[in-house]
């Protein structure tokens, strides 16, 4: 029985720009911690190796703090065993990160920098596809196929990039054969480059990010266990939570009569873990003036909780009805103008540019009456 | 609408009891009463019925309850195009609204359908001012207002004048429009300049700032991380080819190179040199044989010439000898030639010397002859020469000019008649003697007898016996002087000719002629004696003297003499051809010779020479057999020399290339290590540059930036689109707000204006289109400010507005109550007049409610006076 951790892309030393100020350095931080929750989750489930298949580092220059920390980080953990493999964030061009790495390198830190056979413990062979470039253009685990490894051990693939065309940075002509594991003869064939969790079949994976960094996957940061029991096994996959973030989109749809406060309030965590979430919401469906109103002034009173809590409302259409306008004025020139805007925000032959400008200048309206009082 | 009658229950100090006005008519109706009496309740009482809903208890419903509290109850009958009904409202405890059709006695509406009906009552459009126009004391009645607001007369005054412009409002939407206008105008203004752009110091002109700097940031970033990447780029091919240069199999390979060029460079210089001395040993052998060649060519050559000279010297023998007897024979003839001609030259000499004594003689002899004949001519020409010069002397004394001697004549003539004329004139005396004759003189000569006698001057005639008689003539002096003058002229003629007379001078010219002819004879004569002179008739003598003194005794025939020097001449000519034809014989004999001469010595001196070069010639076929030997020999060797050179000339080695393969081999050597070098150095700028970069992790400081310019861009985006939805609200706003003016303002100042002539033919106000307020009033010609308009003219302005109002909405078809409510507090009575003369005017299709306390001035208005009697809700 081989057990080991496999996760990829921790992209450490992320900077986190388009972040508020504040949030940046404990996002940052939380990417660097991922090292240990990682190796507490080995030892947790008694794994002696963890595989990180790439983007280990988010550039191919990071300072030299951030090498040395990172490799001290994984040296605290021996005698856990860590294989770093190029991805294409940090590929073998960044010859300066893997020189400087490879001066500091613990003990227990391998840089599978060569796509050779690693013998990584008794009957166990480790076949690296080290990224040679950002964007190496040909499949770099086709070696795997032809490799030797000793008779009846167990065969391990690593690798990094898309399978098909989903790559996180929409290269397109260097895939991966989804059925390398197959062709290759791999037990297991751990990937790297999604930050979501991918299974690909059953003997090929994506660990997904430690420590997501976008909204865009929703699924919370995991690493997975894998147990092969000898060669020709079919892995057993475990996946466990390593995240110190949570990045959630919330949908929220609202008809024109809901109660959007409400609406939104349900939607959110438990106030404790606020603080450790990232929710965006996303709003769709029709509200009312007075609803969008509100809805705006409820998420203002829910953000302090939050480390960042943002609505999309792209989605969401803004109602008026003839009583929304009567609260502006029943009658003269400043319900015309209210009634002229409603018309501009239905008026099909405007683009839709014009029609959201229209319809947010009637917003404003309504809301200055409202501040105003009657 | 039109009200017909106005019920209120329980309102204000009409606590627990009832009263109302009925029998509201068209046109002009007045509620005249005192203050207090409760005019103002009923107004307000009406105001609330139709802007109040009866749900709610705002302040202007408050107002209606009394102290006492209770349910203040409204009504009011009205008449419309479609019916008439009775609209009633009760507020507070019971809240009620209802409809009611008066012509069907029904139940029309209740709670909101009733608000619903009084709202199209007072509305009738949204856009339009409302149903029902108030003037109230002070305020319109539709605003809110404070107790505090209706004290003071000037608040009263101001709210007089803004009570026109509440109706504006209405339509323009009023302070609310304007406030809200005001805050979007704000908020916009604060993000950008009027002319919409980012304002500096503002929240958008940040973000702009903001992401300009970030977009910088991300620019230099950007490039800092290319050329970080480039560097990296560079460095790897670097250390890639470094590694390959310094490869030890490569490093190997290139060192064997250079060892194989260094020894096929040797190899080439020793085959190179070899080559050189076959060459140098051929060449030697050559250069023998063709020594040897020569020699005994050059032998051979000699020997053949030295049997062509032999020969050739005999002959030239022969021909010297033979020439030489020529030029001998020559000089023979030649020299006897000479001495013909010195012969004959002798004779010649002899001959002429002869032939000239001969001629001496015979010129003396002519010379004798002559001399006698020439010294005779001589004498008559010296004889000739003596007349000549006679005669001419003679001559010269003889000669007269003949010219003048005819002048002499014409004077002669002249004088005799000028002589003639005098006589005529003058006085003449005849004297006829009687007897004796010859007794009377005069001027002691006698008197003829019987003679005219004239005279001149004075004349005496001595007359015998008798006495001296005098006569005097007394003429003038004049006609004498012209005969007189040609006296004088004729005296000197004469003197100048040297004559006494004219005949002497005829005959001088004759003597004169005759003597010139024989000068002419004597000149004739000494021409022919001695036409060249008389001196060289004495040269002549002279020369024929001496010759005439010559030898005139030789005795010899001259003719023969001459022949014989003829024939002397001749031979000398003869012998001298002889000569000229013998010299050429001579030199060509001695040319002859001399070539001769020369080629004969030509031909020894070659011998001589021949003879050296060959030897004795018992040795010269020894001498020839051993140059051919030697010649053999030679050629033998040479060709031996030549063998030995060929193989190394075709198997030649290219030194050159050679040479330049070690070259490329070196230089392949040294530019590796140079190439090495310079790698080094570059891998050293490289690692510098990249280490300080990736210590700066300018990657990731680069993704950062690019990041926040997303974040910056969007909030600019934000602010792109705040700005144009408060720039599209401003503008709506506006719109709205002058579409208002347009559609209401401008028909209503036209309403207006009748009616403001109407009460005012002193003043003229000019109102602002825009907002309707009177803006200059113009008194007697002066411009006033607005300010100072009276209180009276304010409310009147008021008043007048609402009813231009009112016209307008007639004429829309909406004709609509209009309320004063003492209204008319300020004016005099005169405007007040005037007022009503409006109102009466307007009234004809309009109604018109008039609460007044100013009973007094009131009575006057006329119209329908209007009662108020108690009243209990239900009954009516």
């Amino acid at each position: 029985m081989f057990r080991f951790i496999h996760s990829s892309d921790l992209h450490i030393g992320k900077r986190f720009g388009n972040m508020p100020e504040d949030l940046r350095g404990r996002l940052r931080e939380a990417r660097h911690s991922a090292i240990s929750r990682l190796a507490e989750q080995a030892r947790v489930h008694g794994a002696s190796n963890i595989f990180l298949a790439g983007d280990t580092f988010d550039t191919e220059t990071p300072t030299p703090a951030m090498l040395r920390q990172a490799l001290a980080e994984m040296s605290q953990s021996a005698p856990l065993r860590w294989i770093l493999l190029p991805g294409n964030h940090d590929s073998l061009l960044a010859d300066q990160l893997w020189s400087a790495a490879g001066s500091v390198v613990p003990d227990n830190v391998i840089l599978a920098t060569r796509p050779e056979t690693l013998t990584i413990g008794a009957d166990v062979a480790l076949l690296p596809a080290p990224c040679t470039t950002r964007r190496p253009g040909r499949d770099l685990t086709e070696w795997m196929n032809s490799a030797a490894t000793p008779q009846g051990a167990i065969r391990l693939g690593l690798a990094h990039g898309a399978i098909q065309n989903f790559s996180e940075d929409s290269a397109a002509s260097d895939v991966i054969a989804p059925d390398r594991a197959t062709k290759a003869g791999l037990d297991y064939l751990a990937l790297g480059d999604w930050h979501g969790p991918v299974t690909i079949n059953e003997r090929s994976r994506y660990s997904g990010a430690p420590e997501p960094d976008r909204f865009k996957h929703d699924t919370p940061g995991q690493a997975l266990v894998v147990s092969i029991a000898g060669p020709g096994a079919l892995p057993e996959i475990v996946a466990v939570e390593t995240a110190s973030f949570s990045w959630k989109t919330a949908p929220l749809h609202l008809l024109s009569g809901d109660d959007s406060a409400a609406a939104f309030e349900a939607l959110l965590p438990p106030a404790h873990l606020r603080r450790q979430t990232l929710l965006r919401i996303a709003a769709s469906g029709r509200v009312r003036l007075s609803g969008r109103t509100i809805l705006q002034a409820a998420i203002a009173v829910a953000a302090p909780d939050f480390a960042y809590l943002e609505l999309d409302g792209d989605g969401l259409a803004t109602d008026c009805e003839s009583g929304d306008l009567d609260r502006i004025d029943r009658s003269g020139a400043l319900r015309e103008a209210a009634q002229a805007l409603l018309d501009e925000s239905s008026d099909e032959t405007r683009s839709a540019v014009e029609r959201d400008i229209s319809r947010e200048a009637l917003v404003r309206l309504f809301s200055y009456c409202e501040a105003m009082g009657s | 609408m039109k009200l017909t009658a106005l019920r209120l229950h329980n309102v204000k100090r009409f606590a627990g009891q009832g009263v109302a006005i009925e029998n509201i008519g068209d046109g002009v109706n007045v509620l005249c009463a005192v203050n207090e009496f409760g005019k103002s309740t009923f107004f307000e009482a009406l105001h609330a019925l139709f802007f109040q809903p009866h749900t709610g208890t705002p302040e202007g419903v408050r107002l209606l309850r009394p102290y006492s509290g209770g349910n203040p109850v409204v009504e009011a009958d009205i008449t419309t195009s479609e019916g008439r009904y009775r609209l009633a409202k009760q507020f507070y405890g019971g809240k009620l609204a209802s409809v009611i059709d008066l012509d069907g006695g029904r139940l029309l509406a209740q709670a909101d359908e009733a608000e619903a009906f009084i709202g199209k009552l007072i509305h009738g459009g949204s856009a339009g001012p409302a149903g029902l126009l108030w003037v109230r004391q002070g305020v319109t009645g539709i605003e809110r207002r404070s107790k505090s607001e209706e004290d003071g007369e000037k608040r009263v005054r101001e709210s007089l004048l803004s009570s026109v412009q509440g109706e504006v409002e209405a339509l323009t939407g009023g302070r609310r429009m304007a406030e809200i206008a005001a805050a979007c105008e704000e908020e916009l203004y604060s993000l950008v300049t009027s002319t919409l752009r980012p304002k500096s110091g503002g929240l958008y002109a940040a973000a702009l700032d903001e992401r300009d700097k970030l977009l910088k940031d991300e620019q230099r970033l950007s490039a800092e991380v290319t050329g970080l990447r480039d560097a990296l780029d560079k460095r790897r091919m670097a250390l890639a080819r470094l590694s390959e240069l310094e490869n030890p199999e490569e490093g190997a390979i290139r060192r064997e190179g250079i060892s194989a060029a260094e020894a096929s460079v040797e190899a080439a210089k020793s085959h190179s040199e070899a080559l050189k001395a076959a060459e140098a040993e051929a060449a030697l052998a050559v250069i023998h044989h063709d020594a040897a060649k020569q020699a005994l060519d050059s032998f051979r050559t000699a020997l053949k010439r030295a049997a062509d000279l032999r020969e050739q010297s005999t002959i030239a023998q022969l021909r010297r000898s033979e020439v030489l007897d020529r030029r001998a024979s020559a000089i023979a003839e030649n020299e006897q030639a000479m001495g013909e001609v010195q012969a004959a030259e002798q004779e010649e000499l002899e001959a002429r010397e002869l032939l000239a004594r001969v001629d001496a003689t015979l010129l003396a002899r002519d010379a004798a002859e002559q001399l006698a004949g020439s010294d005779n001519r001589l004498k008559q020409a010296e004889v000739a020469r003596t007349q000549i010069e006679d005669g001419e002397a003679a001559l010269a004394m003889l000669t007269v000019p003949e010219q003048a001697v005819e002048q002499l004549q014409a004077l002669e003539i002249e004088i005799a008649s000028l002589r003639a004329a005098h006589l005529a004139t003058l006085p003449t005396l005849c004297m006829e003697y009687r007897a004796a004759a010859d007794l009377v003189t005069i001027d002691a000569k006698p008197l003829p007898h019987a003679e005219d006698q004239s005279f001149a001057g004075t004349v005496r005639l001595d007359i015998a016996g008798i006495g001296v008689l005098t006569l005097r003539s007394n003429r003038p002096q004049q006609a004498d002087r012209t005969i007189e003058d040609a006296e004088a002229k004729h005296r000197s003629l004469l003197a100048s000719l040297g004559v006494d007379s004219l005949m002497t001078a005829r005959q001088r010219l004759v003597e004169a002629r005759d003597r010139a002819a024989e000068l002419g004879l004597a000149r004739q004569r000494l021409g022919d004696l001695a036409p060249k002179g008389i001196q060289q008739l004495h040269e002549e003598l002279a020369r024929l003297s001496a010759l005439a003194a010559g030898d005139l005794e030789l005795k010899v025939d001259s003719q023969q003499i001459r022949q014989h020097h003829a024939a002397a001449q001749q031979r000398v000519t003869t012998t001298r051809n002889n000569v000229r034809e013998a010299l050429p014989l001579r030199s060509h004999a001695d040319e002859a010779v001399m070539a001769a001469e020369t080629a004969y010595v030509t031909i020894q001196a070659e011998l001589t020479s021949l003879d050296v070069i060959l030897g004795p010639e018992a040795a010269r076929e020894e001498k020839e057999r051993l140059l051919l030997t030697e010649a053999n020999a030679r050629q033998t060797l040479r060709e031996a020399a030549e063998m030995r050179a060929a193989p190394l000339r075709d198997g030649a080695h290219d030194l050159t290339s050679a040479e330049a393969v070690l070259r490329r081999a070196r230089s392949v050597q040294d530019a590796a290590t140079q190439e090495a070098g310079q790698l080094r150095v570059t891998l050293a700028d490289l690692n510098g540059h990249i280490r300080t970069r990736s210590d700066d992790a300018v990657e990731e400081a680069w993704r950062e930036a690019r990041e926040k310019l997303e974040v910056a861009e969007e909030r600019v985006g934000r602010f792109e689109i705040e700005k144009a939805v408060l720039d599209r609200l401003r503008t709506t706003l506006g719109a709205a707000r002058s579409a208002a003016r347009d559609l209401y303002l401008k028909p209503v100042m036209s309403e207006l204006r009748p009616l403001l002539g109407l009460l005012f033919d002193d003043i003229s106000i000019v109102f602002d289109e825009n907002t309707l307020l009177p803006q200059t009033v113009r008194r007697n010609g002066q411009d006033e400010d607005v300010d100072r308009l009276s209180g009276g003219m304010r409310e009147q302005l008021s008043v007048l507005t609402r009813l231009a109002f009112a016209r307008l909405l007639a004429r829309d078809g909406r004709p609509t109550p209009v309320i004063l409510d003492d209204a008319l507090v300020y004016s005099d009575d005169d405007r007040i007049e005037r007022m009503f003369d409006a109102l009466h005017r307007q009234s004809r299709d309009q109604q018109i409610l008039v609460f007044s306390c100013r009973q007094r001035a009131f009575a006057k208005l006329g119209g329908n006076i209007l009662q108020m009697s108690d009243w209990q809700p239900g009954q009516s």
